[in-house]
């Protein structure tokens, strides 16, 4: 068999002639496919339409709808479920996008639009799925998250809503109003991204959920898209400082669990931030909005109406960003910086000192969530890498701010693509000098097309397991993406006898 | 025959109207569940959307054309590259260098929807949007244009479009240049079944009409083979084709067109040309073996390449069609070398799986289909649940299960917990989002959608599958969620 081999693989032609298949089997891996071309002879695309702003057409967005963003938020929430007014579809595909990211379980209820909402709307759907949902799982809070189609149709959910409650409270009783929490958050997809529909969604669940008492002396975390792991790293860094804190969509706890049986019916995950937290959101000392574009709507929300400081961004992701983080934090609570954070910044430095030879003078590309891209840039600065072509999914001025700043410091001079989709982006690193590319997985086919490496980070991470329980923010963060950056680059430059000094 | 007690799930009790989805199997005397209506709204269903149903599984494995959506850009994201339903058509990612994934799953392409256009209607955008597409994916052979909530509410005339970008981009080139438009938008209907149905029906109507103004694009007689045949639904999950087409062409037949598995355009427009269809889902694309069948008088035979006594059937059944004894004996010969490759390794796994408890939860026909391939296996079936199945497929199931078996129509999150705790099956075939949960509760699963690793089809891909079984219920991880040391 092995005389037949084409790259290690066997034709079509060769597998089906085989006279005894193995125990194994013979899989898709062992299988070699004469790749087709579409068309016999390469034809170039049209220069003139490759950037994004000369024409209608998308391709390749680097950015998912607004509804998408208020599910993630709301599946952070403790015995939340998000009710997404809408078709099934809409339920069912960002469903599929947290299971190929997290591989977690992802409750999410749909209102199962038909024909028949779509010319009577979706009154019936929602006052009949709160009732069936409430019955069958007893959430405590019910995020109501429109769509496309209800936005259209003109659902006046806020109406909806007091209907269905009083219907509730007929079936449950009047004690339902406390036992069942309810946020509205509008996201029409024809509007924002992914990254909106999270800040708006932050800001629905301050505005519906926060109360003014006694001040707790707690910061307000708002984390933004981040991984599990991240949130984990910056829960980390409160601790260290003895800082209490609230960390609003808290996904660690809800899309990363433990597989421990028996478990209960229904199933619920563990964590997630929990109702009276949000609540007590409006009585604490600050709240840092790690992400500008994903909560700092929030957090000028809980300044103007509770007088909570707001601190909005940038991502503490780098040296330059966790110091801030940090000594912002003390700041705003009084509290010093332990010995052990200094020491754990310590270690970031002396990685970097390591290992600077390897990744100054390299030039990335780097495409992402805007917050993230941005602190990576500066991060890759940091790293004495050059940014060359910096791309946000999503349009956003503070992410355009930042880049630039943090380029002019090193004087680097980046092309910003801000909002703009993929494939401009992709044409840059098929027609200039790229060693690197910092990206989510979106961004593999470019990688291998264009032979340039790729660190994976960001949102989505799904062909490779992981790195959603991986820090990339706080110093220990830095030193992970530090090495990942570095052992990408000693795999993709670097023979091995320059290596092993 | 009204459901036993002992049945009624508990997490179904307040909404007693679920009772009605779902029966005991009868093989001589079908119970069909209530199926293909409208879900319960909030009750954790799986099912997905009509565009889902459409672009997602039957438009999507075409491999040479441009797809566009027109929609905002969440829409096309959600469809890029998930499937694995593979194509060996790849694109130019520059010069004398192919793109790394295969046409149709490389790109997403939209019109990015906004406000304004909600307002004023997106008629000129999705025109633009096509023109430019077609310059910026230059060799595309082809456009398919999907509506979505959006569109489809907006009310934009997109054949008016289609048409129009066809006679601009035909004049320019002076080649035919299909541009088709399948309208499903998410709502409609009550699953993505009714993608599959809008699918087959507008295609067959555009490519009938395709080939009425331009005629060159229909098989000339003299390339026509008295064994011509089209594999007709079969997407080509994980290479499954690689297993599929080599046994026809073992016993004489020549394929046409595959629809749609990686196919091209241009075979695509022949598929009335063949002498039969081989009709593999036939929950998603008898719609259109039907309408070839009345507008062509081109049969069709359904087949299952699943397992070793349907696989065997199928080639049967077709070498019977032809009623041919040269292709009768080949067909024989096939099954026999066939059956010989992979008894060695067949019997180890059936040695193995001898007894073992599964439940199913798959779309449709694969439910049907995998009765017998379970049998095979010395499996036991459990329960068996399917998202969009008609009455047809119910039916299916009836004769193929032994009697008795639990079969749930539309199953939501809660009720496959249930059947999961009460049934305790050692493996649970479902998909994607559906394995997540069950393995919370412990239970082994082997994706049933896009597989573990594939090609599960035909013989050869029949170890594949049984493999995969094995190592979900033989993986040492579950002996430490059993045995806890700590407590």
């Amino acid at each position: 068999m092995e005389d037949l081999k084409i790259n290690g693989r066997l034709t079509i032609e060769q597998i089906n002639s085989l006279k005894e298949i193995p125990i194994e089997g013979i899989n898709y891996e062992q299988i070699y496919i004469e790749k087709e071309p579409i068309c016999p002879q390469y034809i170039p695309p049209d220069e003139d339409l490759i950037p994004s702003s000369k024409r209608t057409v998308v391709i390749d967005p680097g950015r998912i709808c607004m509804p998408f963003g208020a599910m993630w938020a709301s599946v952070g929430i403790h015995k939340c479920i998000p009710f997404v007014q809408g078709a099934q579809g809409c339920t069912t595909y960002p469903r599929y996008t947290f299971s190929r990211i997290f591989r977690e379980p992802v409750a999410i209820a749909t209102a199962s639009f038909h024909e028949d909402a779509a010319v009577f709307g979706g009154r019936k759907n929602l006052i009949q799925g709160l009732r069936n949902l409430i019955y069958r799982y007893r959430p405590e809070v019910i995020s109501i998250i429109t769509v496309c189609s209800s936005e259209i149709i003109g659902d006046d959910m806020e109406g909806f809503l007091i209907e269905a409650k009083e219907e509730l409270e007929e079936e449950f009783g009047p004690e339902i109003h406390d036992q069942v929490k309810f946020v509205i958050v509008h996201t029409p997809s024809f509007a924002g991204s992914h990254v909106s529909g999270y800040d708006r969604a932050a800001k629905a669940f301050v505005q519906t959920l926060a109360k003014k008492r006694s001040p707790n002396n707690k910061v307000n975390i708002i984390p933004g898209m981040i991984t599990p792991g991240d949130i984990r790293e910056i829960k980390h860094i409160l601790e260290l400082m003895n800082i209490d804190y609230i960390m609003l969509f808290d996904i660690s706890g809800t899309l990363d669990c433990p597989l421990r049986v028996p478990q209960q019916m229904p199933y619920y995950p563990k964590g997630g931030t929990k109702v009276e937290e949000i609540i007590d959101m409006a009585n604490s000392v600050a709240t840092f909005a790690l992400c500008p574009d994903e909560g700092g709507s929030a957090a000028a929300y809980l300044k103007k109406r509770y007088e909570v400081e707001p601190v909005i961004g940038p991502l503490p992701l780098g040296i330059h960003n966790t110091d801030k983080f940090v000594k912002k934090l003390s700041e705003l609570t009084g509290k010093p910086v332990p010995e052990e954070l200094k020491d754990e910044r310590g270690i970031l430095v002396d990685a970097m000192a390591d290992t600077f030879h390897y990744t100054m003078g390299r030039k990335v590309a780097i495409v992402g969530d805007p917050d993230i891209s941005a602190a990576a840039t500066r991060f890759c600065c940091e790293l004495g890498m050059e940014p060359v072509a910096v791309m946000s999914g999503t349009f956003s001025k503070s992410f355009a701010k930042e880049v630039w700043n943090a380029c002019q410091e090193y004087n680097y001079n980046p092309t910003i693509f801000n909002g703009g989709d993929m494939f401009e982006w992709e044409d840059y690193i098929k027609k200039n000098r790229v060693d690197l590319i910092l990206g989510n997985s979106k961004a593999v086919n470019i990688s291998k097309e264009a032979n340039v490496p790729l660190v994976r980070i960001g949102f989505p991470v799904y062909d490779r397991v992981g790195y959603q329980r991986r820090a990339y923010v706080g110093y220990r963060g830095g030193e992970f993406l530090l090495s990942l950056i570095v052992n990408t680059i000693l795999d993709a430059k670097f023979p091995d006898d320059r290596v092993h000094q | 025959m009204s459901l036993p007690e002992k049945y009624k799930l508990k997490c179904d009790r307040v909404i007693p109207q679920r009772y009605k989805h779902m029966v005991l199997s009868n093989p001589t005397e079908p119970n069909i569940p209530a199926c293909n209506t409208r879900t319960v709204p909030g009750d954790m269903t799986e099912r997905g959307c009509a565009f889902a149903g459409s672009r997602g599984v039957v438009g999507g494995p075409i491999g040479d054309c441009i797809q566009i959506i027109h929609s905002p850009a969440g829409c096309a994201w959600y469809q890029w590259g998930t499937r694995r339903n593979l194509s060996p058509i790849y694109a130019w990612a520059k010069e004398g260098v192919l793109c790394n994934d295969s046409h149709n799953r490389r790109r997403a392409i939209t019109t990015d929807l906004q406000e304004r256009d909600v307002v004023f209607g997106g008629m000129q955008k999705l025109k633009d949007a096509c023109i430019e597409a077609w310059k910026l994916i230059p060799g595309a052979a082809g456009i398919i244009i999907y509506t979505t909530c959006t569109s489809g509410l907006i009310g934009d005339d997109c054949n008016a479009v289609a048409k129009e970008v066809q006679r601009e981009i035909e004049n320019e080139t002076g080649k035919p240049f299909p541009v088709f438009v399948i309208d499903s938008p998410g709502l409609c209907g009550v699953s993505q079944s009714t993608g599959h149905h809008h699918f087959n029906v507008q295609f067959y109507e555009q490519m009938v009409a395709f080939r009425k103004s331009h005629p060159e694009v229909c098989m000339k007689e003299e390339e026509k083979t008295p064994y011509d045949i089209n594999i007709i639904g079969d997407f080509n999950m994980d290479w499954d084709l690689a297993y599929i087409k080599p046994l026809f062409e073992k016993i004489g037949c020549r394929i046409v067109a595959v629809f749609t598995g990686g196919e091209r355009l241009k075979n695509l427009l022949k598929i009335p040309d063949a002498k039969l269809n081989v009709l593999h889902c036939q929950r998603s694309c008898t719609y259109i073996s039907d309408l070839i069948k009345k507008g062509f008088e081109v049969p069709y035979v359904n087949v299952s390449f699943f397992g070793i006594e349907q696989t065997a059937k199928a080639l049967r059944d077709v070498a019977k069609f032809f009623g041919s004894k040269e292709m009768e004996e080949k067909a024989e010969k096939v099954i026999e070398e066939e059956i010989k490759a992979i008894t060695p390794a067949l019997n180890f796994y059936k040695e193995k799986l001898k007894g073992k408890k599964v439940g199913m939860y798959v779309g449709g026909p694969r439910v049907w289909h995998w009765q017998k391939v379970m049998h095979e296996l010395g499996m036991e079936v459990v329960f068996s649940m399917c998202t969009f199945a008609h009455e047809d497929d119910y039916e299916k199931i009836n004769r193929r299960a032994k009697e008795g078996l639990f079969i749930i129509d539309n199953p939501n999150e809660f009720e496959i917990e249930e059947c999961l705790e009460k049934f305790k099956p050692d493996l649970f075939l479902t998909g994607l989002k559906e394995k997540y949960l069950a393995r919370k509760f412990g239970i082994p699963t082997v994706n049933s959608h896009s597989y573990e690793k594939g090609p599960y089809a035909c013989f050869r891909g029949f170890i594949n599958f049984a493999r995969d079984i094995y190592q979900g219920i033989y993986a040492p991880v579950w002996k430490f969620i059993r045995d806890d040391v700590l407590g």
